[in-house]
């Protein structure tokens, strides 16, 4: 595509996706929006990451979908699908977590309804550059409203651990051997204790802090504007350090997590500890590199038009726009991890729609 | 949700759009205004606790709050509603209640996030329209109130002291009595739409006659010393609550004698007490509904349902009556359901076997539907006879 087209969604993963679904949703034809991405399955990356710690059900709650609208949800569906109210009243009580099978079969669904791979160009997009009247998209041409959804910039692994032969990252293919370590706090690190003591293995969780216990990534009240509006308001080096303690590792509270974990401490199967010592396995359940200089594309635009940045986050405008190259005429949005300037919650589907709704309303009013 | 102040009170108000609107059309329908007097202590006790309560209180409100806070309003609103004299029905108030909070979140969770993307993003507001929907809401339930007002009947007070009567009200109006009021002699109506209020009567052939009139609500009146009955209705509509009527004034005298109205709207007797008299409460080819009453001390029967009469005695409770505790007679339908009677004392002087001290008795052809009642030292227990049939639901 060498013409001059009005929107363009760089990244092809879960984010890039749900905004996509939005701008159909909100009027936008296949014909008007350009995704670039390397690979054409929305889930695909993130589909693998699930397989490889064995993930069943997702942290997100019945609105954890790629549908442009919030309602129906995931829940609703699932009621009507099965015709019994129980996830209904598993939502009501923020109980219901859709399994992983459920969601990839949503993304299915909603990728041939929504004609994505009509839209889909191929190619990895290394440079989006300011023009007049808009973006130079890699060799793709210019648009006036560019989005960018480039996913995490590849998974994190403790330098101590970089060339051990006995570390596998979390998010990669294993198996378990029969005295493992895991090495984090989070979800991934949670959902890899119980897995490897579920496979008959003996678990050394190693961890720097002790995990948090939250239902979601960050707190309710920051999903929503009640929340928003206070951290919309903190000076620059107050939202980065909150920023900072908001994404520290967490997995949700419950019997699921706890039985398993206290009943292997009991037979000697679970403990905590400060180094791997002699684990013959090292699962690093340590997350994403963090940060714009992790990406090759979010670091050359920050260095080529001098934007605002503050800590590993390019400061953005609340409605997740890049406030030095948006104006009447263009818009540059962040979607996923790098809004979280944005949107403390970025890197969920809820807060994918949060950029993604936003980016709508400039792609149909300018 | 995490709602916002304004998110908060925006959806409240666009929710309360809908119930009053149904309100101000329930009003037209039952031609009263209870339905919109309610809609409005409804819309303001929900702006004051969500104002003063719910923002601090709840940051984040889960799904399932909504019925514990929803069951606090309907407290508070009840509440209200008592203190302020609204004659709300209590079945039909709390149906509306029900059905405005049902409303409330189908809007909530599925209309509004469907028509704005963002609601739950911006904390349920609703941007431009928000403004625009509060307003309207509240210039309808104005406007409703300010007609309400315009048009509702005089009002008049009824001073402390002994009133001679017997007073005929010939027109629609409402006729509170202050604390003390009495009239002697007994009150006529012969006008639709006439209610009276906290009034206390004395003497005259019937404590209150209602004859050829509809809509009309009796609340919280006293009878003492009727010659016949103490409230008489023939070819009415009325609703009575909470009445009080005893020391008959002669033997032939009863409680509440409805009859000839079967062509009409159904009658309501709720929350009275009677005692003495020959009948406690009679409804005579009338539909009625007979509901949380107690009837005392009778000397022909507690309640009685009967000549092709249609209706519920429900949540009574009859105590000491002769002869017969609950009657369903003479071709008549009656859901008789959860009552209590207790003591009911065969009439060996009548030498009636059909007096025999029956808690509950259907007779002639009658059907009776029960459901739930208990019967306690009356030794009929429960009876049927000439044809009539009872059906035990449980």
């Amino acid at each position: 595509m060498t013409a001059r087209g009005a929107c363009a969604i760089v990244g092809g993963g879960l984010a890039g996706f749900t905004a996509y679904a939005t701008l159909r949703g909100g009027g936008l034809e296949p014909t008007q929006i350009a995704v670039f991405g390397t690979d054409p399955d929305p889930a695909g990356a993130w589909r693998g990451r699930a397989a490889a710690i064995r993930q069943r059900r997702m942290r997100s709650e019945s609105d954890g979908h790629c549908y442009p609208r919030s309602f129906p949800g995931l829940a609703v569906r699932s009621a009507r699908r099965t015709w019994s109210p129980e996830p209904l009243v598993a939502s009501l009580c923020d109980r219901y977590r859709p399994s992983v099978a459920e969601f990839l079969e949503h993304v299915e669904e909603l990728r041939a309804r929504t004609g994505w791979d009509e839209s889909f160009v191929p190619g990895r997009v290394e440079e989006v550059r300011a023009v007049d009247g808009g973006f130079q998209v890699g060799v793709h041409g210019v648009f006036r409203h560019v989005l960018l959804a480039p996913g995490h910039p590849g998974l994190a692994v403790p330098d101590a651990f970089r060339a051990d032969p006995r570390a596998v990252h979390a998010y990669e293919p294993h198996d378990y051997a029969a005295h493992v370590a895991v090495v984090g706090a989070g979800m991934a690190a949670a959902t890899e204790w119980v897995n490897a003591l579920a496979a008959g293995a003996a678990v050394v969780s190693v961890r720097r802090r002790e995990p948090l216990r939250r239902p979601l990534n960050v707190p309710r009240a920051l999903f929503s504007r009640r929340g928003l509006a206070g951290y919309h308001r903190l000076a620059p080096g107050e939202r980065a350090a909150l920023l900072a303690s908001l994404l520290a590792p967490s997995y949700p509270p419950g019997g699921e997590w706890d039985a398993p974990l206290e009943r292997a401490a009991q037979e000697g199967r679970f403990a905590v500890a400060a180094a791997v010592d002699g684990a013959e396995q090292v699962i690093c359940a340590t997350g994403f590199r963090r940060g714009f200089r992790h990406d090759p594309l979010l670091a050359r635009l920050v260095a080529d038009h001098g934007l605002e940045t503050e800590g590993r986050w390019i400061v953005l405008a609340p409605d997740s726009t890049v406030p030095a190259l948006t104006d009447a005429t263009r818009t540059l949005s962040l979607a996923g991890a790098p809004a979280q300037w944005a949107y403390p919650a970025a890197d969920t589907l809820v807060g994918a729609k949060y950029a993604a709704r936003r980016f709508l309303v400039r792609c149909r009013t300018r | 949700m995490s709602y916002t102040l304004r998110g908060r009170l925006e959806s409240r108000l666009a929710g309360a759009l809908v119930a009053v609107l149904a309100a101000a059309l329930v009003a037209v329908l039952v031609e009263e205004w209870w339905p919109l007097e309610v809609a409005g202590i409804m819309v303001g006790v929900g702006l004051a606790v969500d104002a003063a309560v719910y923002h601090r209180a709840l940051p984040y409100q889960p799904g399932w709050a909504a019925v514990p806070l929803g069951l606090l309003e309907l407290g508070l609103v009840l509440g209200l509603v008592r203190a302020t004299g609204v004659a709300a029905p209590l079945r039909p108030a709390l149906l509306f209640f029900a059905g405005a909070w049902l409303t409330a979140q189908v809007l909530g969770h599925a209309v509004l996030p469907l028509a704005r993307w963002t609601y739950a993003e911006d904390g349920g507001e609703l941007g431009r329209a928000g403004p625009a929907v509060g307003a309207l809401t509240l210039v309808v339930l104005a406007a409703a109130g300010g007609v309400a007002w315009a048009t509702q009947p005089p009002t008049v007070r009824l001073e402390a002291g002994i009133h001679r009567g017997p007073l005929v009200i010939r027109s629609a109006q409402t006729l509170v009595g202050e604390p003390g009021a009495v009239v002697q002699g007994g009150i006529l109506i012969r006008a639709d739409g006439v209610t009276v209020r906290d009034v206390e009567v004395w003497g005259g052939e019937n404590g209150i006659d209602v004859e050829h009139a509809t809509g009309v609500v009796l609340d919280g009146v006293r009878i003492r010393g009727a010659e016949l009955d103490g409230i008489h209705v023939r070819r009415g509509q009325v609703t009575i609550r909470d009445c009080d009527i005893r020391d008959p004034g002669s033997t032939h005298a009863q409680g509440i004698d409805i009859s000839f109205a079967a062509d009409l709207p159904a009658s309501t007797i709720e929350g009275c007490t009677v005692a003495g008299g020959r009948e406690g409460i009679l409804v005579d080819m009338t539909m009625a509904h007979v509901e949380h009453n107690t009837v005392r001390a009778t000397t022909l029967r507690g309640i009685t349902m009967t000549e092709m009469s249609m209706g519920t005695m429900s949540d009574n409770h009859v105590e000491d009556a002769l002869g017969v505790g609950i009657f369903c007679g003479d071709y008549s339908e009656c859901e008789i359901e959860g009552n209590v009677v207790r003591g009911t004392r065969p009439d060996l002087d009548s030498g009636d076997l059909m007096r025999g001290g029956y808690g509950i008795l259907a007779h002639f052809g009658a059907k009776a539907t029960l459901n739930d009642n208990f019967v306690d030292a009356s030794p009929g227990g429960i009876g049927a006879f000439a044809d009539a049939t009872i059906l035990h639901e449980k």
